[in-house]
């Protein structure tokens, strides 16, 4: 019983204490709420732009659904950049984003990939509908905009309904990477950026034509309810610049013109 | 003077609904397993609540349905000895004692204590656990924790049957002995009817949630009110053969029971 | 170890240490009410403590965004206020874990506290002593293996707690990332080396709180 009591009061003390300790938030810096696939190149431009403007940028990685989810709740967002246009969009409906600041930044291209030390004879996409092709990873097309990309890819090819039963849903980009990367399944479809975190484990067979999928674009704009929409708009601008584009091209990101 | 008991109390399947009163003595109250017994001293206690009836010591009211009145078993001054004796598992003698004197002073509730371990034969085991100590000496501690409050009754629910013989025989002396020298009505629940008839001053039978006799053991014995008390005390193990009654047929078994 | 390893580690600890002295201070008397008292909507008490450990963490996650956003039906009250908002900021992650740990809290304590022999509750009340005595002195010590465990597991949750983190308190390094939210966001950035280092230190540390866990838990059963 003793024992119990000490803890509790150990428990009120950390109540008490443990907040004094907390971090205070600087007063001057944006927070950037970003695709986690744009996470390498936006920390990169994150450094440019708190050297060439003296305010601190904080970013917030996720999954694009979840960010939208977050703005839309109210989080203290001043900018979004997003993996797909659905997720904008919807806060474009609502009223949440500076509808003028909104532009596409970067592009991405969908690439079929398959482990490093793969002895497979699939050469393309075509050669998914092979018999020796037994399992292939792609986001859930009702969640994750790869998979979409993927499905129309397979469509434009016309082999989706050959290879439909050899599909295995996951539940974001990465893990179809993973699975490859591991050799669970015989191939998966990402993009190009995706793939190329993890070069060494897995291998990109080929790229799927422009023409075979919508554009993989990603949109930019400034959250409606930001406190320091000068700062915000710079960023932007500072994205879309050379040296932003030259940042974003050093990690394998694309421009649609 | 005494305990006044009227009780009605509906539950699953039974009711009980019986009226009786006793004096300053050790009256037992007996019958069948489920018979009513254990319920009607949680009843008195305050332990459960009655549909209807009243409880009421030397005069004064612990419940009444008709006006009302409900005391809380806290402030009813009844001691309570359970079946399994419920000691507190993580107390030592000595703290199960005196979590017994909650209305005594503080300055008082040790030296009360030490009285009643001293009474209680129980010198020397004051820091031992419950576990840590034998079948008899449990019964001891179990009796000074309910005595050191000063109760003006006691209520004894068969704390006697997980005994073996000798130990029962010599509990029961003790019963007696604790009971006289305090001179407080004690009730005491038991289905072995040796025992009732061994130290009771009187005997209420029970016959599913019914009185079926109230009388002196030797009346009990030498007199049954009728042919269900008659076959209760004609045999020793009455709740043996009952159950044996039952395993070979069930309806007979149930006209042995009425 | 690196800077941001050891922030990480150090929010994921005092998160973990606030939302568990949190979930003692609620969860014990909520237990205690749920195990002990009879009323109305009880059962829909428990069902509602209980939700978050089956609901994906994402959605607990949403639904606190809604209550507690800045559009949200309590955040909005708050912010009128005080001109605060608790999302993107380590209370949220204090809160994520919280309401996700909580239910480990109040299934172990109740069961702890209802397996107590009743007689003994019993026998404190003819022993002249008031239910909250009697919870204090007799049924919480009888249950103290099972509590101490609860203690343990929820304290093991809220440090590995990442869906509902994720979405009240986003994913901010330097700020709000926890440890299971840097893996996260380290694997999101390619970078596997530090990724797995904490990886193994977050399995080590949860290996640890478990095995206590389980040797109090083993204690009572």
């Amino acid at each position: 019983m003793k024992k119990l009591g000490r803890l509790c009061l150990v428990s009120a003390f950390l109540c008490l204490v443990v907040p004094l300790l907390a971090f205070a938030g600087s007063t001057k810096d944006i927070t950037v709420s970003a695709a986690i696939s744009l996470k390498n190149a936006f920390e990169e431009i994150g450094r440019l732009y708190e050297s060439r403007y003296g305010t601190k940028c904080v970013f917030n990685f996720g999954a694009s659904g979840d960010l939208m989810k977050q703005i839309a709740g109210g989080a203290p967002v001043d900018v979004f950049a997003s993996a797909a246009q659905k997720d904008m969009d919807e806060l474009g409906r609502q009223g949440l984003i500076v509808t003028a600041t909104r532009a596409d930044f970067a592009a991405n291209s969908v690439v079929l990939i398959v482990p490093a030390g793969a002895k497979t004879s699939l050469k393309s996409f075509e050669g998914l509908s092979a018999v020796e092709i037994k399992k292939i990873a792609i986001g859930n097309p009702k969640t994750v905009p790869a998979g979409r990309y993927a499905e129309e890819v397979f469509s434009s090819y016309q082999i989706l309904p050959f290879i439909k039963t050899k599909f295995i849903y996951t539940e974001n980009v990465r893990q179809v990477l993973d699975y490859v990367a591991r050799g669970e399944v015989d191939a998966g479809v990402v993009y190009a950026t995706d793939a190329a975190t993890r070069s060494k484990e897995i291998k990109i067979l080929s790229t799927a034509p422009e023409a075979s999928h919508k554009p993989v674009v990603y949109p930019i704009a400034v959250v409606k309810e930001t406190k320091s929409e000068a700062d915000a708009k710079a960023f932007i601008s500072l994205v879309l610049s050379q040296d932003g584009k030259k940042i974003l091209q050093k990690h394998g990101f694309k421009f649609n013109k | 003077m005494g305990l006044q008991v009227r009780l009605q109390k509906k539950v699953k399947g039974f009711a009980l609904d019986i009226e009786w009163q006793i004096s300053n003595e050790l009256a037992v109250l007996f019958g069948f397993s489920g018979a009513g017994k254990s319920m009607t001293l949680q009843l008195i206690a305050g332990l459960i609540k009655p549909d209807k009836g009243q409880v009421s010591l030397d005069d004064i009211v612990y419940f009444d349905s008709s006006i009302g009145t409900n005391i809380p078993p806290q402030e009813r001054p009844f001691g309570y000895v359970f079946q399994d004796l419920a000691l507190f598992p993580h107390m030592t003698v000595l703290q199960n004692i005196l979590y017994g004197a909650a209305n005594l002073p503080n300055n008082e509730k040790l030296n009360r204590a030490h009285e009643m371990i001293r009474a209680f034969k129980l010198t020397g085991l004051e820091d031992r656990y419950s576990h840590e100590i034998s079948g008899g000496q449990k019964q001891r501690v179990a009796f000074a924790r309910a005595l050191i409050r000063q109760p003006r009754m006691l209520l004894l629910d068969e704390p006697f049957s997980a005994l073996d013989r000798p130990l029962r025989l010599e509990m029961r002396r003790f019963l007696r002995e604790v009971r006289d020298n305090f001179s407080i009505p004690a009730l005491l629940v038991t289905h072995d009817f040796e025992e009732a008839v061994a130290i009771s001053d009187k005997i209420i039978v029970y016959e599913h949630g019914k009185i079926a006799q109230i009388d002196s053991p030797e009346k009990v014995k030498g007199n049954p009110a009728n042919i269900y008390v008659s076959q209760l005390v004609a045999c020793d193990d009455c709740e043996g053969i009952y159950e044996i009654a039952q395993q070979a047929n069930p309806a007979d078994a149930e006209k042995l029971r009425r | 170890m690196e800077g941001s390893v050891l922030f990480s580690l150090r929010l994921s600890l005092q998160v973990a240490s606030v939302s568990t002295a949190l979930i003692m201070l609620t969860g014990i008397p909520l237990a205690y009410v749920l195990a002990r008292r009879d009323f109305r909507g009880k059962e829909l008490l428990d069902v509602l403590c209980t939700l978050p450990l089956v609901l994906p963490p994402t959605v607990t996650g949403y639904y606190l965004i809604v209550l507690f956003g800045r559009n949200g039906f309590i955040g909005r009250l708050i912010y009128a206020w005080t001109g605060w908002s608790i999302m993107f900021t380590w209370y949220a992650a204090v809160l994520a874990s919280y309401i996700v740990a909580l239910p480990l809290m109040i299934k172990t304590t109740r069961a702890a506290l209802e397996s107590v022999d009743k007689n003994l509750i019993k026998a404190s009340y003819t022993l002249g002593h008031s239910d909250f005595e009697t919870a204090l002195k007799v049924i919480l010590p009888l249950a103290k293996r099972g509590i101490v465990a609860g203690t343990v597991l929820s304290f093991a949750r809220a440090m590995g707690e990442f869906g509902a983190t994720l979405m009240l308190a986003g994913n901010l390094p330097g700020r709000t990332d926890t440890m299971p939210i840097a893996i996260y966001s380290l694997a999101g950035g390619g970078e596997w080396s530090k990724a797995h280092f904490m990886v193994v230190l977050m399995t080590a540390m949860s290996g640890v709180f478990l095995y206590i866990a389980n040797k109090y838990t083993k204690r009572i059963i």
